[in-house]
């Protein structure tokens, strides 16, 4: 589903970001990118929305090469592509049903397609009961929840989250990983860039760790930290999708 | 994909209530600097009409020997009536008008040693052009029985070049003022987009295309230059209205008489106005999104 062939990304500054990384991201995987501030997890999901481009190296996505795609056809890759972040990134002037019905109109869904998958996806979410409300007027947790909902509703091959709980208390955080697994168990890759060590450990997940821009630890079901257990840098074949 | 017009309505509607003060913001920058547009397009086109009344009252003076015979007399008038650049008729003088004439012009001194028989007779004439006057003179000096043919051609001169840099000064503040407006319009639009790239951003992320991005705010710039452009045409006719108040038909040598416009010419000056205010507020806005759309 995802490649990395010696991909290097270097900014101003001769930063390096990523050095030669080469991975693969079966289809269906949920896989957890670790490291340390700037270690590169999101400069490898800005790589992947094409929001960057490398400096060597090729990425493919559902087997097509990224990174010598047409600057006009990049808004129809992120239509496959899901994507949630720390700061929810919601239109704080659209209420949650508009949020989650936008990702729709943008790739110019239909209406009755919209109100159809939108409350769907609300339920999912269980948020069905705040559906009007504003953003303003939610939680943390609920916002987060409402952009999940916008990044799913339009059934994307794969769910880019770079450092989802990074704003929310462990509880919430808790609930917005199960919530990712459930993604998960439909068939959507799920890559999520994070530091939170109880999330990851709990998850038990593809864990590839990042170090100055270098993958040190690819691990089947891993932890945060080293763990020299079973399945160390060999990851093990992804998770059966269910539906 | 192509963008519906339900979702550019809904968006450039929601967007233009939301953001109300900046649109205010936006369309007081159109009016105002429009107005401004306009009132020197007014101007200028007030000199040039100015020019017109001015110079319409030009007239070429034939005038006859004293002794000159009435064949020769019929000659000219004749060639005169003929001419398609001299509006007709010609008015004839014989020597009693013009010896009245010069009882007026002259001192009482200078009038003492004239006698009737000494005054010469005359030809007045217009030309349809000011400038044709001078093919008067050239077709009249030295014809039999002509003394001399005059008009006031030093006049005429400097009340073209008079015009001229007139209309050319107005033509240079209107073109100042545009581009004033123009940066202005599209400074206010920019910070209106700067204020809202965050969503811009958002769109970007969930697979927007740039011009379903774009569409709306074009739309919103356009709006906003049209009513921005309305107020300005509205206070161009306002200027007219003022203008065309002072200047008094009872006192047509007046500057403000003769600048005096129709109706017509003045909506041709808002029909301007408009065009450029909505041209300003659609480019405007599509240029101002554009840093925002490379993402």
């Amino acid at each position: 589903m995802i490649r990395f062939e010696n991909v290097t990304k270097t900014y101003k500054g001769s930063t390096v970001a990523l050095r030669d990384v080469t991975l693969d991201i079966d289809k269906g995987e949920f896989v957890f990118m670790v490291g340390a501030s700037g270690s590169g997890k999101t400069t490898f999901i800005r790589l992947l929305l094409r929001e960057e481009l490398p400096d060597q190296g090729r990425i493919l996505e559902a087997g097509r090469d990224i990174v010598h795609l047409p600057k006009w056809r990049v808004p129809y890759l992120r239509r496959n592509i899901g994507c949630v972040f720390q700061d929810f990134r919601l239109l704080p002037n659209k209420s949650v049903f508009e949020n989650v019905a936008f990702a729709l109109e943008v790739i110019g869904r239909p209406k009755h397609v919209v109100s159809t998958q939108v409350p769907q996806v609300l339920d999912l979410v269980g948020l069905s009961k705040k559906r009007d409300n504003l953003p303003g007027e939610l939680s943390g947790g609920e916002q987060q929840r409402v952009a999940v909902a916008r990044a799913f509703v339009n059934r994307p091959l794969i769910l880019l989250a770079d450092e989802p709980t990074g704003n929310l208390d462990p509880a919430t955080s808790q609930g917005i990983m199960q919530l990712l697994d459930r993604i998960n168990r439909t068939g959507t890759t799920v890559v999520v860039a994070t530091h939170d060590e109880i999330l990851v450990n709990w998850m038990r997940r593809r864990v590839v760790e990042l170090d100055h821009g270098t993958v040190v630890r690819d691990q089947a079901r891993g932890v945060y930290g080293i763990d020299a257990g079973p399945g160390a840098i060999e990851p093990e074949p992804p998770a059966q999708a269910t539906g | 994909m192509p963008v519906s017009v339900d979702y550019v309505t809904r968006e450039t509607a929601s967007n233009l209530w939301r953001n109300r003060l900046m649109t205010i913001a936006a369309v007081l920058t159109v009016a105002v600097s429009l107005s401004l547009v306009g009132a020197a397009l007014l101007l200028r086109q007030g000199a040039a009409k100015a020019e017109v009344d001015w110079q319409r009252g030009t007239q070429v003076t034939v005038w006859m020997q004293p002794a000159a015979g009435t064949a020769e007399v019929n000659a000219v008038s004749t060639e005169l009536t003929a001419l398609s650049y001299v509006q007709q008729p010609c008015i004839y003088r014989n020597q009693h008008q013009n010896y009245k004439q010069a009882e007026v012009l002259l001192t009482p001194d200078e009038f003492s040693v004239l006698k009737v028989s000494d005054m010469p007779t005359s030809y007045w004439c217009t030309p349809a052009q000011p400038q044709d006057a001078k093919e008067v003179i050239a077709r009249f000096s030295g014809q039999p029985g002509v003394r001399n043919v005059t008009a006031p051609l030093a006049q005429i001169h400097s009340e073209e070049e008079a015009i001229t840099v007139i209309q050319a000064v107005f033509l240079v503040v209107a073109l100042v003022l545009l581009v004033s407006a123009a940066v202005l319009i599209l400074n206010t639009i920019r910070m209106a987009i700067f204020a809202r790239r965050r969503e811009v951003s958002v769109m970007k992320l969930v697979g927007a295309t740039n011009w379903f991005i774009r569409v709306p705010f074009m739309s919103e710039g356009m709006i906003q230059g049209l009513i921005g452009s309305g107020l300005a045409a509205a206070a161009v006719y306002g200027l007219h209205v003022v203008l065309n108040h002072i200047g008094n038909p009872d006192n047509p040598g007046a500057v403000f008489t003769q600048m005096r416009m129709t109706g017509w010419e003045v909506f041709a000056t808002d029909v301007v106005v408009v065009l450029v205010g909505v041209f300003i507020g659609t480019l405007g806005s599509a240029i101002a999104i554009r840093r925002f759309l490379d993402v």
